[in-house]
């Protein structure tokens, strides 16, 4: 039909081709951006006070390896088992996964972690530095004293911990009843540490002028010997007998002494020990009411334990203030006085008066106080004033020439009095002193600003130590610096417990255990930020090909004479583990 | 075997049969058909090739470059907007001189927000050097896929396979699916010329000065001039195994005629209708349908209209400021012609309007009647409207 055209073949075919490789082009003369790899701090390890490399255990955790996830926690905490359970968690409120959905379960990967071990009965392999020749003695057990033993150890220290009770843990011990910390874990974490060679005297309290000796046989003394006397109402009526101090009655349900309490107890207070107490004297039989005299939403007590107290049947009675107790046929009557809510302090916590006329009284077999504690004796506190006394965030520090060299840590300095921040106090006080004795006073400050956990006030060992994490900037990740892109939503993972029925009936742990399945998933959900989980996009994307696969830990490296500085990678880089920097333009011209 | 499918799927089943290594689509209507099935194929192994999901049509076209450079066979499918947006690198694909094939729906150019046929959207991509072939049913539209790979794989350029939104995207017909060993007789596994080689390492593509620009260019010509006789060897090829061709061109009753109307797509057979009935009536008519538009057949288009005294061309689309793009190319073909039939330009169907058999016997009427034509085109059934906002 048509004119047929002659089939040339191949068909003419020119294209743009060069015959040769391309790499005499070095690409890498247009950059001026330069990205780099470059690790930096995720904000829950700077709210953690210990200090502990969250992002890393999580990746650790999300991978399988759980010993090394494990060991990563002891390097800044001696207690993963306990903080796992007890711990108040400020991590997870700071995680940058709360922006996206919710935050990462951080206090149930860490108790995984830690009952993973001692169910495989793991030994950590944690650095211990050469002997010191230096001998530190450690006043009180509890978890500041043990904390500085723990990390003096390490640094080569011979460390005698010095305990007035029979046996070790102070208000671990004494004060946090089993439903939350079963005695093995403890135990468990306290011989880890006797494990490093620390020595633990029980059942010897110590006198105030071991402090001053000027032979000692110590060359520097930890005190650390918390808030263990229950401050009193200074009501009338206190001192008729029937009133005890909540403290005490957990010390003894904990030596055994208490069976079973009947009627109804009241419990004056709104701490975690007031909510301790409530819930203890509940599981004892007791019907419960806590007194509070502000809103239970301005109650110190952790919120979660708030609510599982109510979940025990415990009532909250709030605005309401003990004003005299008096004793009827062995039992007590309390006037409360009715309070009201007058204004509201910065913090949204509730200022009071109380209502005039307004009192009501209120029958009960049992009145527990649980307002406060303060020291047993005045000596344990720091000095109000003198010279050569340095006051750190957690510890504070007593030079004194000739004599042991003092340092207050715990309870005795806290702002927060929580187990992480006694952790918190002894490891700046093992820090402070082995900068003290290596480089002097006036190192101390300087040194432990190096050991920052970002802007701090959290402070690292392993930093100190210079491992790798010395390493990373101390640029706290937000979310905003997150390429959200590459995470999915995922709903965290909720914590199995013992039905309320079980739970009420005896002292038995009520977080239940989560399997190594859930863990993983639940690390998974983990951003890691700042960190490089070797995810490779840096490589799939780079359109040079200028990330190079390396046979070492770090993964890879840019081939800067082909990276033209375009930041593909720096923004497909999920967690913010690279930087785009300008290029110093000296030496190129 | 036949079955009854709708024309996507008569696109669908012949990238199937391609055995098509690498598909990457961006969902748009009336398109979305076509890779929604083939997206299944990918998945439940039907097919042995990778779908690449991809943010967008420019994203889509982009990745088959990247596939088509390292020797596979490609696939995608668009549609008006989305057709759009890939036109930077539909320039790419055929100046790489790639054979990526593509299914276009042709789906009028929003605003007014429309989602019906119109050839606008193809045709403004007529100068990025891609075959276009127009396709009348749901069985063509078949043949011609399977065919596309042959043709862009000869040519070493891009080939759009065009069907009407709705007409024939969305219409259930009998379709007659070969086999696939057939399939495989007639189109053997993909040959590159030039494919990425780590152990050859070069570039493709890149700077051209003007010292060699030009002849690439030329090249991409010289190809396209073969097009026409190597798609009637193909076609012979063709029917030599599955017993059908439909032509670069149709010529319906055209020898006779003194008046020819012109038409492209669905449109067609409507007109085949009209023809046979005013045939009946006595009237001297013929059809020509046009499938082949890139590169166009010029001179088979002034051979088969030689003894015409009139042509009309039925345009659904339209070029702003000028006129129904098929029939300047009609005129610009027939203008060197030392008697040439007149070209009467009717502009009619546009964003998804029927095209009525009264619509176009009422065109052949017009143009019969006509002593010469008014105007480059005449718009054919338009409402009366108020022209204010």
């Amino acid at each position: 039909m048509a004119s047929q055209q002659p089939l040339t073949n191949p068909i003419p075919l020119l294209i743009p081709c060069s015959h040769l490789t391309t790499e005499g082009n070095k690409t890498g003369s247009w950059r001026f951006l330069r990205p780099h790899y470059e690790e930096k701090t995720s904000p829950c390890s700077v709210a953690c006070p210990a200090g502990e490399d969250i992002s890393r255990i999580e990746m650790l955790t999300a991978e399988g390896f759980f010993k090394e996830a494990w060991e990563t926690i002891l390097m800044e905490n001696p207690f993963p088992g306990v903080g796992g359970r007890v711990c108040y968690h400020p991590c997870e409120q700071s995680c940058n996964r709360g922006e996206f959905d919710e935050p990462v379960a951080i206090h149930t990967l860490e108790r995984f972690l830690a009952d993973t071990a001692i169910r495989y009965d793991l030994k950590p392999a944690l650095e211990k530095l050469p002997a010191r020749n230096k001998r530190i003695a450690v006043v009180g057990s509890g978890p500041s004293g043990l904390a500085a033993a723990f990390f003096l150890a390490r640094l080569g220290y011979e460390v005698d911990v010095f305990e007035a009770q029979s046996e070790p843990g102070g208000v671990l011990r004494w004060a946090i009843p089993l439903y939350r910390l079963p005695l093995s874990i403890l135990n468990q974490e306290i011989a880890q540490i006797r494990e490093l060679g620390v020595r633990i005297h029980c059942g010897k309290p110590i006198p105030q002028q071991f402090l001053r000796e000027q032979q000692s046989d110590y060359d520097a003394i930890f005190l650390g010997c918390g808030h263990s006397r229950g401050i009193p109402l200074k009501i009338f009526g206190e001192d008729l007998g029937g009133t005890e101090d909540g403290l005490q009655f957990l010390q003894r349900i904990r030596r055994g002494e208490i069976f079973s309490l009947q009627g109804t107890a009241a419990i004056i207070g709104g701490g975690n020990t007031a909510i301790d107490t409530a819930r203890s004297a509940a599981r004892l039989g007791a019907k419960v009411i806590l007194i509070y005299r502000r809103r239970r939403q301005d109650m110190p007590a952790f919120h979660d334990e708030i609510e599982m107290a109510l979940e025990e049947g415990v009532e909250i009675w709030e605005l309401q203030t003990p004003v005299k107790i008096s004793s009827q046929n062995g039992d007590l009557i309390v006037t409360l006085q009715q309070m009201r809510v007058t204004s509201e302090d910065q913090q949204g916590r509730a200022r009071i008066k109380p209502v005039p006329g307004k009192k009501k009284e209120i029958l009960v077999q049992h009145l527990f106080t649980a307002i406060g504690a303060s020291t047993e004796e005045q000596w344990y506190d720091p000095p109000k004033k003198g010279t050569d006394i340095l006051r750190l965030s957690n510890c504070t520090l007593v030079y004194q020439s000739g004599r042991p060299v003092l340092v207050y840590g715990g309870d005795l300095v806290a702002d927060t009095k929580s187990v992480v921040h006694a952790v918190a106090s002894g490891k700046q006080a093992a820090l402070a002193l082995d900068t003290l004795f290596g480089e002097g006073l006036d190192a101390i400050s300087s040194k432990l600003q190096t050991c920052l956990v970002g802007k701090g006030p959290s402070i690292s060992m392993e930093i100190f130590l210079g491992g790798v994490r010395s390493q990373r900037k101390h640029r706290m990740v937000r979310y905003e610096d997150l390429n959200s892109d590459y995470f999915q939503f995922a709903p965290v993972i909720s914590q199995p417990r013992l039905l309320r029925e079980e739970r009420i009936q005896s002292f038995a742990e009520i977080n239940l255990k989560v399997g190594a399945s859930l863990a993983i998933r639940e690390a998974e959900r983990c951003f890691n930020c700042g960190l490089c989980n070797q995810c490779d996009n840096c490589q799939l994307f780079c359109p040079e090909v200028a990330v190079i696969r390396d046979n070492n830990p770090r993964g890879r490296h840019i081939n800067y004479d082909y990276c033209k500085g375009c930041g593909v990678c720096v923004v497909e880089c999920p967690r913010n583990a690279m930087t785009l920097e300008e290029e110093l333009l000296c030496g190129k011209s | 075997m036949r079955q009854v499918i709708e024309g996507s799927h008569a696109v669908s089943e012949a990238v199937r049969l391609a055995r098509v290594q690498v598909i990457s689509a961006y969902p748009i209507t009336p398109q979305t058909h076509i890779v929604e099935r083939l997206s299944e194929y990918c998945a439940n192994g039907t097919m042995n090739a990778r779908f690449l999901r991809v943010e967008s049509e420019h994203s889509a076209m982009a990745a088959l470059i990247g596939a088509a450079t390292n020797g596979v066979r490609t696939f995608t499918a668009s549609s008006s907007q989305g057709l759009a947006l890939m036109h930077e690198l539909l320039h790419w694909a055929s100046g790489a001189r790639l054979p990526i094939v593509m299914a276009e729906v042709n789906r009028a150019m929003a605003p007014g927000w429309n989602i019906w046929t119109e050839q606008t959207d193809s045709l403004a991509q007529r100068d990025t050097g891609w075959v276009q072939l127009y396709c009348e049913h749901g069985q063509e539209v078949l043949d011609t896929t399977i065919q596309a790979f042959r043709l862009a794989e000869w040519l070493n350029l891009p080939v759009m396979v065009i069907l009407d939104a709705f007409f024939l995207s969305h219409t259930y017909e009998p379709v007659d699916v070969p086999d696939q060993d057939s399939v495989d007789r007639f189109l053997p596994p993909y040959q590159p010329r030039f494919q990425l080689d780590l152990e050859n390492p070069c570039a493709f593509n890149q700077l051209a000065p003007p010292n060699v620009y030009m002849e690439m260019r030329h090249n991409i010509q010289m190809a396209m001039d073969t097009a026409l006789g190597f798609f009637e060897q193909m076609e012979e090829e063709f029917e030599n195994i599955f017993g059908r061709r439909h032509g670069a061109l149709e010529a319906i009753q055209c020898q006779d005629a003194e008046v020819i109307m012109i038409t492209t797509g669905t449109v067609t057979s409507t007109s085949r209708q009209v023809l046979t009935e005013l045939r009946q009536k006595g009237e001297k008519v013929g059809l020509l349908k046009i499938k082949l538009f890139r590169p166009f057949p010029a001179n088979m288009i002034r051979e088969l209209t030689a003894s015409a005294a009139k042509i009309a061309v039925i345009d659904r689309n339209f070029s702003f400021g000028a006129s129904g793009i098929f029939a300047q190319e009609i005129k610009a073909a027939l203008c060197n012609l030392e008697t040439r039939p007149l070209v009467y330009g009717y502009v009619a169907g546009l964003g998804g309007r029927d095209i009525t058999p009264e619509v176009i016997e009422d065109i052949y009427w017009r143009t019969k009647n006509s002593t010469a034509p008014k105007g480059d085109s005449l718009w054919v059934g338009l409402h009366e409207v108020s022209h204010e906002l």
